[in-house]
Parts: C-alpha cells; structure tokens; sequence
C-alpha cells in the first residue's frame, strides 16, 4: 500500500499530468469541431481537389487541398530520399570509422544542428541555398537530363519544391542519424567479430551490419517522413507557395503546413477559408499521427528483437 | 593428482578411442610447414595491459589443439590472434610472430582479409545473422569472398558445409526460414557451416559448447574430431574434461602465461606442473 504522503505527492502531481491530456484533447476537439463546416460544405471534394479558390461572394469559394497535400508529400519524399543515405552513411561513419575525437565532434555537431531555431535554415535557404541551386544544379540537370521528369521544367526562380526537400533532407538528418546510430551501434560485437572473421571487408562489415537493422532504419524513415511532413517555417519561405501538382521538382509548390502559414492572417476575409484551414490542420494532425505512431511501433517492437537490446 | 580423478579423465579421453597419433599432412596443401599455426615470443597487450605473455607454442596440421584454461586467462585473446580479430579492439598491440603454415600473418605485407578467409571462427554464443536465411547465412563468407560463380555452384558449397556441420537433414526442407527458427545447438552447427563453407585451413572455436545444453553439446564434440580431417582445429575451452574429450594436443593457459603444452595424453597424466594437476582436477578455477 501507498503511504499517506506518497498519495499526497501522487494527488499533488497529478494535475500537471493531466494538464497535458486535457490540451491534448483541447486541440483535437477545436480542430475537428472547426474543420466540420467545410467537411460538410465539400465533402470529399476536399481533399480531391486542387482548386484553392477564396472569393468575396461565399457562394464561390470553393477550397481543394489536394495540391497542398501533393506538395507536402513531394517534399517529403525528396527529404528522406537524400536524408536515408546521408543518415545511415554518418551513423557508419560515426560509430565505425571516425576516431574517437572527431566522432564525440560530430556527436556534438548534429545534436546542435538537430536544436537550430528552423528560422535559420529558413533564411539559410531562401537567400544561399535557392539562387545557388537554381544556378548551379537545377539548370545544369534541366538542360543535360530534361527528359527525366523530375528535371521535366526550366526553373524560374529557385524557390521550388526541389529546394524545399533539401531544406527538409537537412533538418530531418540529425534527428534520423540519431535513430540509425542508436541501433547501429547497439548491434552487439559478436556479430561484427562473426562478419569480419569471414573475411569482409570494413565496407562489406557495415553493409552486412546495416541490413541488420533494417527495421530501425525503416522507424527513423517513418518517423523523418513525419517531422519533415510537419514543418512550416523553412518550408514557407523556400517551397515557392504556389499551388501546382506537377511531376517535376523544379517547379514553386505548396505544402500542408505553409500553406497555413501563408493564409491564415488572411482567412477572417472570407466566410469559409478559415474552416478550410482547419481541416488542413486536422489532416497535417493525422499524417503526423500516424507516421510517428508507426516509427514509435516500429522501434519498440525492434528494441525487444535480439540485436535491438 | 588423485588416481580417482586421473582414471576419470583417462576413460573420458579413451571413451573417444582415438588419442594422439603422429599427423600427417594430406588434404592436399603444400606441405610448406609441418605446424599449421606457430606463435613465437608473442605479446599481446589492450592499452597498458598485458593480456599475453611471451606464448610460444606450435598446432601440428590435422589436429585439434585445444587451449584450456580457467576465464580471465587470455585463452580467447590468444584465439583472436590466429585470424587478427584481436586488431578489432582500438588499443589492441601484438607483439612477436604468429605464423600460419610458416608465414608471419603479421607481417605488414599480409592483408588480414586473406588471413580471415584461411581461419574460420565459431564464438561462444551462437551467432548466426539474425536477418538471413539458413542458407544465406551459410552462403555469406562465399558471396563475400566470390568462391562461387554461380548460384548452382553456391549451392552445392552450401549443401557441403552444412553436411559437414552435421546440419544438413535437418535443415534440408527449410533452407530459407530465417536462421534464428533454430535451437541453440542447430545455430552452433549454422555457425560452424557457415565458417567452413570458406574451406578454411585452420578452424578456431571459442569456447563452443558453452551455453548449449549437454547433448547439443555432445554432437559439437564429436563434429569437431570428425572436422580434423578437412582443417586444423584449435579449441578454446574452460572445461579440461572437454580438452580431454577432444583434443590431440593440449595447452594449459594461466594469467596469459603458457604453463604447459603437450600431447594431450601426456598433459592429462603426467602434468609436469603442480598448478596444470590442480586445474585438471578441478581444484582450480
């Protein structure tokens, strides 16, 4: 049995706990209640399609969030495209190869890059990164591999989709090198004596080795897909905010998250935009739900598996 | 020594029928050495430490050597030595030459690789990939070392180890289930197919049996006299019954020291040292 005190302490705590629980709930109940108006207005319309368009008269606004939710998909896609190899590579690298004070350096370096303000890689990439890609990567691979449809379109300005992905690529690596690096060097060392002693080569070794922890590189996959899905502020200020659904990443988008941004100082203007936005909220909530789920999953179920432990 | 226990380890290592006879090469290598592993005035040291202390000692070709000892006392290091495994560790340094059928495989000139591929290495937990089929773990030293040219070739290799290892009927009609379906002593003999689907000519297992239950136990015993015959055998075990059992010579290994070596018989009935009677006894360790 508890003791009297340690109730009191259990009671007097409580409350901060449920704090959490009660905004928790708070947030979904104002989302969901917010987003029904526009729900029953278009229904599945809503999601399917890419018109986004406000109007003075009510009776003409009509908001599709399919170009959005393409964007958002896009860019993520192309974040964990280039930030999977990065972050396996640097976790190999970390944990294998770099001597012992050039990997506690790096150790450092991506935490830090993990806790920069997202403002940073924001103006980062909107005044450096975008008119130094527009130049000298996105033109050369238009005019050299234009038939590939990624590389389908001239680029105008250098606030694409592109752009934003390898903004993404590099906010969501940290937090995946993390993940990767955690099980990689957790595989225990009877594995890698038992690799090694059959000859293999260092690289033949982490390649075997990383195979081994598939299901943790897919969870950290997972679980980039969802942050990079989520954020807004770097996003905004490189994608381009355009709403288009084209199969070329040299083209300005829009995503789920700028898109709310860019729009929501605006939506008191017109009777349903600020219920549209909403929505786009409630569906940015369940891309984000559902994927971290899954990653946590994921991760706990590998975590109890031999090598995970 | 106690007669009792004497009698207990001479019916042990005779229950075997087969003690120490004069090796000959014939599986066909050149015969560039009679030893199939030499050491001499080897040192090795983690940091400041000295884990081995001027070992000399030589595994005559076609046996199985065992190397006894109680824990602590560098018998897995020294196991670690004869692939170059030992360089792993960060802070390892060997000192004086190991030589694998007369050649220093520390010399500067040799590439480790090459060494691992000519010494296999079975560990003291069953360790077969987790992620891997029975067959692909079997068939991962040859797709590492391209032994195979082609995937009919790849499979008769595979079948060849695993009949070797004793594995082979059981496992047949599952080659591809994942490796970890099998019971402990069935991943022992995995892992013993899977270091000689390399064709090795030296075979190190440490500690082998450890953690396997005694008739798992057993059948690793006597696949290892069986093995003799394809590679040389050099066995690191805790347990002097086990060195009985199964081995044509025996070292008895203390704080990093060889303190005796011999053929086995030799060793086991007349130690020439009062701390080796004391271990083969039981009274040590």
């Amino acid at each position: 049995m508890r003791v009297r005190s340690d109730r009191l302490l259990f009671y007097a705590l409580l409350p901060f706990g449920g704090i959490v629980v009660a905004l928790f709930a708070l947030l979904i109940n104002v989302l969901v209640d917010n987003s029904i108006p526009i729900l029953e207005r278009e229904g599945l319309n809503f999601f399917t399609s890419p018109q986004w368009r406000p109007s003075e008269t009510p009776g003409e606004e009509f908001y599709g969030i399919l170009a959005p939710l393409y964007g958002t998909i896009y860019t993520s896609i192309i974040a964990v495209a280039i930030a999977l190899p990065t972050s396996v590579s640097l976790a190999v690298f970390v944990t294998d190869l770099a001597p012992p004070r050039l990997r506690e350096l790096f150790i450092g370096l991506v935490d830090v890059m993990a806790g920069l303000p997202t403002i940073l890689y924001g103006i980062w990439g909107a005044l450096v990164l975008a008119p130094f890609l527009k130049d000298r990567l996105m033109d050369p691979l238009h005019t050299y591999l234009g038939f590939v449809p990624l590389f389908s379109c001239q680029p105008v300005t250098g606030y694409t989709v592109f752009t934003a992905g390898l903004i993404l690529a590099l906010m969501v690596v940290p937090f995946m090198t993390a993940v990767i690096r955690e099980a990689y060097s957790r595989i225990p060392d009877t594995y890698r004596e038992a690799v090694y002693s059959l000859g293999a080569t260092d690289y033949e070794a982490a390649r075997t080795l990383v195979s081994m922890i598939r299901p943790a590189i897919l969870a950290a996959l997972l679980l980039g897909f969802g942050r990079a899905a989520g954020e807004t502020i770097a996003v905004s200020l490189t994608v381009g905010n355009s709403a288009s659904i084209s199969a070329c990443a040299f083209t300005p988008g829009y995503t789920i998250a700028s898109l709310i941004a860019n729009q929501f100082a605006n939506a008191g203007l017109y009777r349903h935009m600020t219920s549209a936005l909403y929505a786009a909220g409630l569906i940015l909530l369940v891309i984000g739900l559902a994927l971290n789920t899954a990653g946590l999953y994921m991760l706990a179920r590998w975590r109890k598996t031999r090598v995970g432990r | 020594m106690s007669i009792a226990s004497l009698r207990r380890y001479l019916s042990l290592a005779s229950s075997i029928s087969r003690l120490v006879k004069p090796s000959l090469g014939g599986n066909g290598y050149a015969a560039s050495s009679t030893y199939a592993l030499q050491t001499v005035g080897l040192n090795v040291y983690y940091g400041g430490r000295k884990i081995l202390d001027n070992v000399n000692l030589a595994v005559p070709r076609n046996t199985v050597f065992a190397i006894m000892g109680p824990s602590g006392s560098g018998k897995s290091t020294l196991l670690r030595v004869f692939n170059r495994l030992v360089e792993l560790a960060p802070n390892a340094r060997v000192e004086g030459r190991v030589l694998l059928f007369g050649r220093n495989i520390y010399d500067p000139s040799v590439d480790p690789m090459e060494v691992r591929r000519q010494v296999g290495m079975v560990f003291q937990n069953p360790n077969p990939f987790p992620h891997l089929s029975i067959y692909d773990n079997v068939a991962l030293g040859p797709r590492l070392n391209g032994l195979a040219r082609n995937g009919e070739e790849l499979d008769r290799l595979v079948e060849w180890a695993l009949r070797k290892a004793a594995l082979w009927d059981e496992v047949r009609d599952r080659l591809h289930e994942p490796a970890t379906r099998l019971s402990g002593g069935q991943q022992q003999r995995l892992c013993i197919a899977r270091a000689i689907a390399l064709k090795p000519r030296v075979l190190l297992m440490d500690e082998p049996t450890a953690n396997l239950d005694p008739e798992s136990s057993r059948r690793i015993e006597q696949l290892i006299v069986e093995l003799r015959d394809d590679v040389t055998v050099v066995v690191v075990t805790h347990s002097p019954g086990q060195a009985a059992r199964i081995s044509d010579h025996v070292a008895f290994l203390f704080s990093g020291r060889i303190v005796e070596v011999g053929p086995t018989r030799e060793v086991f009935t007349r130690p020439r040292s009062e701390l080796t009677e004391r271990f083969i006894t039981g009274a040590l360790g």
